[in-house]
Order: C-alpha cells, then structure tokens, then sequence
C-alpha cells in the first residue's frame, strides 16, 4: 500500500509505535522506516547507541528506547525526513511532536499552526513550541507543536495556515464560526441537531454540506464520541434552493 | 439504576419543559422530565413558531393573551442569557369568504370585551400594512399588534435552563418504555436508562402522546396529523406580521433572521405518525403563496419538513388528570397551537397537579368531554 500512496497503514503504524510504558514515561524518537533500502545516517548520528549497528546496510533500524534521550540529532540527520520525537509527557493533556521541516518561512515559537496527519489532512489547531534552525541554510531544521496528547502518533507535519482558529468560520450559510461551536459544546449541546437549532449552523441554502463534518469532528475532540455513533440530521428536499415561483411554472429565472 | 421523582414529565417540547419550570417555581422538588430524543426535537422543534391572541373562543383568547404577556418578558423572567426572539409583528388574518368575514366580526368583538386590541380590515387596510398582499383575493382581514413569532428552540432552551436551575432534572435521549399502575395508581415509569419510581406522571408527549397512554389503558381521544412547512433564504425585511388565512389555507411570517415560513394543513391527510416530505405540499404551498403572496414567487425555497398535531375534536387542548388512573395527568391534544400556549400550559398544569386553583378555568377541557359530547369548537384554525 505504502508503495502506491506513499502513506503508511494502520498496521504499518502499529509496528513502529513506542510501547505505551515507554511513551508514558519519556521522550523518544520514533523511527518510520518503512522500507529496507541501503542507507543508516541515523545509525552514524546516534552518541548514545539507542539504534543499533545494522548487519546490512538495507537493514531497517531498530531503536532502543531505553538509551534513546530524545536528542534529535537522528531527525535531522535522516534524509528521508522519517524520524519524529513524541514527548507525551509534557503535560496532562498534551504531547509534543517534533518533525523535520526544510521549507520556508520557519514558523516562530507561540504560534498557531494547522497539525497534519501523513496524509496532509488536517488533524487539529498545534501551538509551536520550539524552532530548532539548521545550522547551515541548508540542513534540516525542526518544529515541536504541542498537540492533544491522543494525536502524538498522528500528527505529523503542518501548515502554517491556523484553520481551527476560534474566528474560522465553519458555516458559511450563516457565518458561525468554530469559536461558537465550541462554545456551545461546552455548554453541554453535544449533538449536531442541537447545535444547529441554537446556532443556526446548517440552517442555510447548503443545509450543512460543509460545516456538518467540521462541526461532528469538533463534537469528537470534545467528548471524545465516535462519528459513526453520532445522530445525523435529516438532508432536507429540495436538495438546492428553488424559487417558490418555478413550483407553479414561472417567476423562475434560473 | 433506580431513582425517586415526585413528578416525571414525558415530553421534551415546550410543554413539558413549562410544566417543569413552574412546578419547580411552586417548589415541587425532584422533577424529572424524559425526553426521547434532544429538547424539540418533536412538534416544537418543527411548529410556525407565531402567537396570536386572535382566537374564536373566549378560553383560547385568554390562554394565548397569558401567554404573550409572558413571553414579552420571558428572557427576564426565565433569566434566559440567548434570546427567545420574541418579535411582536401582530397577525393579519384575511378572510376569503363570507362566512369568515362574518365569523372574523364576531371574533375582534369577543377579542375586544376580553382587552386584546384587534380590528376588522377593509382589503385595502390590510395592503397598507402587507404591501406585497394581493388585496383582491380577500374580502376583509382582522390585524392585531400584540400577536408575533418566537424562536422555539431558544424559548423551549429558557425554559428548561430555568427549570434546571431550580433543580429540575431533564434527560434527553432517554425513551419511556412502560409505565407500572398499581390498584389505579402510578407508581414509577420504565425507561432506557433505568427505573424511576413516581407517583405522577404528566403526558406531555405531543403526537405521541397516545402510545404513552397506551401504557397505562388509558385512550387518549387525540388523533396525529402531519403538518408540512418550508422555509425560504433569508432577504431583507419586507413583512412584519403574520399573514394566515383559514380558507385560503396557508401562513406565513418572516422571521427576524430574514426567511419566510410557510405553511398550510392538508384535509386529505391521513391520521398516522409519518413525518415525511410530499412534493405535492410544495406544489400546492407555492400555488397559494403565489397568488395572495406574489413577490414570495421570487423566494428560493432552502427546505421543508413536516412535524405532527395532535388533534382534537374540537380543536382545543386536554387539561388534567384523567378518571381511570390515579397520578396520571394530560397536557396534550393541542391541535397545533401547543406552542404558543407553552407559557399558560406551563401554569395551568402546574396548579392542576398541586391542586391550587387554575389562573384561567380549564376545568371543562378534560379527557372526556369528548365522551360527553360538550364541545366547544374552535372556529378559527388553520
């Protein structure tokens, strides 16, 4: 599959994943390698010994965690941009993940940026925490976002466009923004129904359309429901707005 | 789980959450109301959402006034932090024929004795006030500038956050599925998340309030119909009140968001629980709309749904308890105006179940009235 998507699978993932007592209790780096291929940068950057000496040079590297300090020489030594740090230790609901990032402009420290899963798609707002610069134009730098801690093996990348910003607007038909979403979710109106009947939100011409998935995952990341279980409003006729006119054969301009 | 309530509330609408609040406001403590699905989620969440005083019947006059003296104060009173937007455009009801105008004469004067301000129209009076109306498709009309529109989901929202705050307990997505009666008497309601022992039950269930009835053998003489709307985007202001007539079969209000409602009843609609779309009501709306309405031809139509009435035979609520089953009281059968009369149900159940004596005597519009055969009929519904 990775072959023809370039994303790795659930099962793929699941492999390389620390093991849960490891990630509890320190940073480490995350090796996404997924393909044996003659090449062990990470292996030569690596003071501490934590990847071990690869037998053959198209070995994948192995990583032991124990001696892995988090240091990120290995991140921004690998030439594929396949190694991460996942801190899930840096608060109670927080975890930082630390990518390789070789585009311009660099992001600054305190802002709010877009968090990306591997296959681009946006995942949820992440605050900068850190900008490590390369040390020369041309070497790899890093960026550590601050994300919900259950995103730490899913956050991957960035843009540094902040599209869960408070003020983005999620229903264009009537103009409510994320901001008022989540306000109302954390009133207690944790259905889409209710929040469309308190803000109007899928009330408009598109009948929910767009803002409908945005308003369900915004549900998810509050109450942690799943999106299949949640209760969906009924699409109503007609499926895009007609003049009343045309019902009775005129006044129809379009 | 088991627990204790004085009264259950079955019904999460306007009804059942007015109820609620003002038993809580007489102090009644452990109320709980059982909603099966989110608040308004039935006929409330689905109505015209108008309130007019323009009644036919002295009782149905003073039921609505009480109502819309408490709405104009609602969000001070219910200390609602939203807005019920309560908008006081007044109703103009046209009159298509002349039986009506004759009745519409009757009904300003019994409106008059009683201080509701209403007045009798000449076609070309009604054009002042609705200057997109097609006056020669009308023979009169009665205006009154108390009457106006609300937004029930935040009016049903104040009541039950008002309820909340004096202790009421609301559970939503929680579906009463039988109710135990021991020697007459109720003694506590099953439901999806558990048992609760009660003494009283209140039915508040709207077009369903029938199947709850069925629970306890009690028939409940209502029967449900659906009612069909839809609602247009929203455009600049262009109508204040209500335009409703009962022969031409239609009503419609622009809200203060922007968008028309528009609604009629069906006769030939068949007495059931589906709540589905017909392209024919679209049809037959637009016609309607079109020809007292014309400019609303150039209105696109975003939607429409349905939702149910619980009818009676003479269009006029129940109240109260019922004869067979100790504890078991009704609110229902509200032939459409369930919502505007939200605030006085809300009341008036409220001293029925306490026993105190009733703001406004309802003592004839008991379940078996019917049986009877002492009917008051509401001359004036759409």
């Amino acid at each position: 599959m990775i072959e023809k998507t370039g994303v790795p699978t659930k099962e793929d993932i699941e492999e390389i994943t620390p093991p849960k007592e490891i990630r509890e209790k320190q940073a480490v780096a995350v090796i996404e390698c997924y393909k044996e291929i003659p090449c062990n940068p990470c292996y030569t950057a690596c003071k501490f010994g934590a990847i071990k000496e690869f037998e053959d040079i198209n070995d994948r590297p192995e990583i032991i965690y124990e001696k892995c300090v988090a240091c990120g020489q290995c991140v921004i030594k690998c030439p594929g941009l396949a190694i991460f740090i996942i801190d899930e230790t840096y608060s109670e609901t927080e975890a930082t993940v630390q990518i390789p990032y070789e585009y311009l402009p660099l992001p600054k420290e305190g802002d709010y940026v877009t968090a990306l899963d591997r296959a681009g798609r946006p995942v949820c707002r992440a605050k900068v925490v850190k900008v490590r610069k390369g040390k020369h134009p041309n070497m790899t730098s890093t960026v550590t976002m601050a994300v919900p801690k259950e995103h730490s093996m899913t956050v991957r990348s960035l843009n540094l466009e902040d599209y869960f910003a408070d003020n983005t607007i999620i229903c264009r038909c009537e103009g409510i923004t994320l901001g008022e979403i989540r306000q109302l979710i954390s009133e207690g109106y944790t259905t889409i129904d209710e929040i469309k009947r308190i803000s109007r939100a899928g009330m408009g011409p598109c009948q929910g359309r767009t803002c409908r998935h945005l308003i369900m995952q915004e549900i998810r990341n509050a109450t942690g429901q799943n999106m299949e279980d949640m209760l969906m409003p009924t699409f109503r006729q007609p499926t895009k707005p007609v003049k009343l006119g045309l019902f009775v054969g005129g006044e129809g301009d379009d | 789980m088991t627990k204790t309530a004085s009264v259950v509330i079955i019904g999460g609408g306007i009804s059942g959450c007015a109820i609620a609040y003002n038993l809580a406001k007489k102090g009644v403590k452990d109320v709980v109301v059982v909603e099966r699905s989110y608040l308004t989620s039935g006929a409330t969440g689905r109505c015209g959402a108008g309130i007019r005083t323009q009644w036919g019947t002295e009782r149905n006059c003073k039921l609505a006034k009480f109502s819309v003296d408490f709405f104009e104060n609602a969000n001070e009173i219910l200390g609602y932090k939203r807005d019920i937007e309560f908008k006081q455009g007044g109703y103009l009801i046209v009159a298509a024929t002349e039986k009506e105008v004759e009745q519409f004469k009757k009904n300003v004067e019994l409106q008059n004795s009683l201080g509701i301000p209403s007045k009798y129209l000449s076609p070309q009076e009604a054009k002042e006030i609705v200057p997109h109306l097609d006056e020669t498709k009308i023979l009169g009309a009665t205006f009154c500038e108390l009457d106006g529109h609300l937004n029930p989901f935040h009016t049903t929202e104040a009541f039950a956050q008002a309820a909340e705050r004096l202790g009421v307990e609301i559970m939503t997505f929680t579906e009463v599925v039988g109710i135990d009666v021991e020697g007459d008497k109720i003694k506590g309601v099953h439901t999806t998340k558990g048992y609760i022992s009660t003494p009283i039950v209140v039915n508040a269930a709207g077009g369903y309030c029938r199947q709850i009835g069925d629970m306890v053998n009690v028939d409940i003489p209502t029967y449900s119909e659906r009612h069909q709307i839809l609602v247009t985007e929203p455009v600049e202001p262009m109508q204040e009140p209500m335009v409703m007539g009962f022969s031409l079969n239609i009503y419609t209000q622009q809200v203060p968001h922007g968008s028309f409602l528009i609604g009629r009843g069906d006769p030939t609609e068949p007495k059931d629980l589906r709540i589905t779309s017909s392209w024919q009501f679209m049809e037959k709306m637009a016609k309607t709309a079109c020809d007292l309405l014309p400019a609303l031809g150039k209105l696109a139509v975003v939607r429409q749904w349905a939702g149910l009435y619980n009818m009676t035979a003479d269009a006029q609520p129940i109240y109260g308890p019922v004869k067979e089953v100790e504890g078991f009281y009704l609110a229902v059968g509200f032939s459409g105006h369930g919502f505007m009369l939200g605030p006085a149900t809300g009341q008036i159940m409220a001293e029925i179940i306490l026993g105190e004596p009733t703001t406004i005597d309802v003592s004839d519009l008991d379940k078996d009235r019917f049986a009877r055969g002492e009917l008051v009929l509401e001359p004036s519904v759409v």
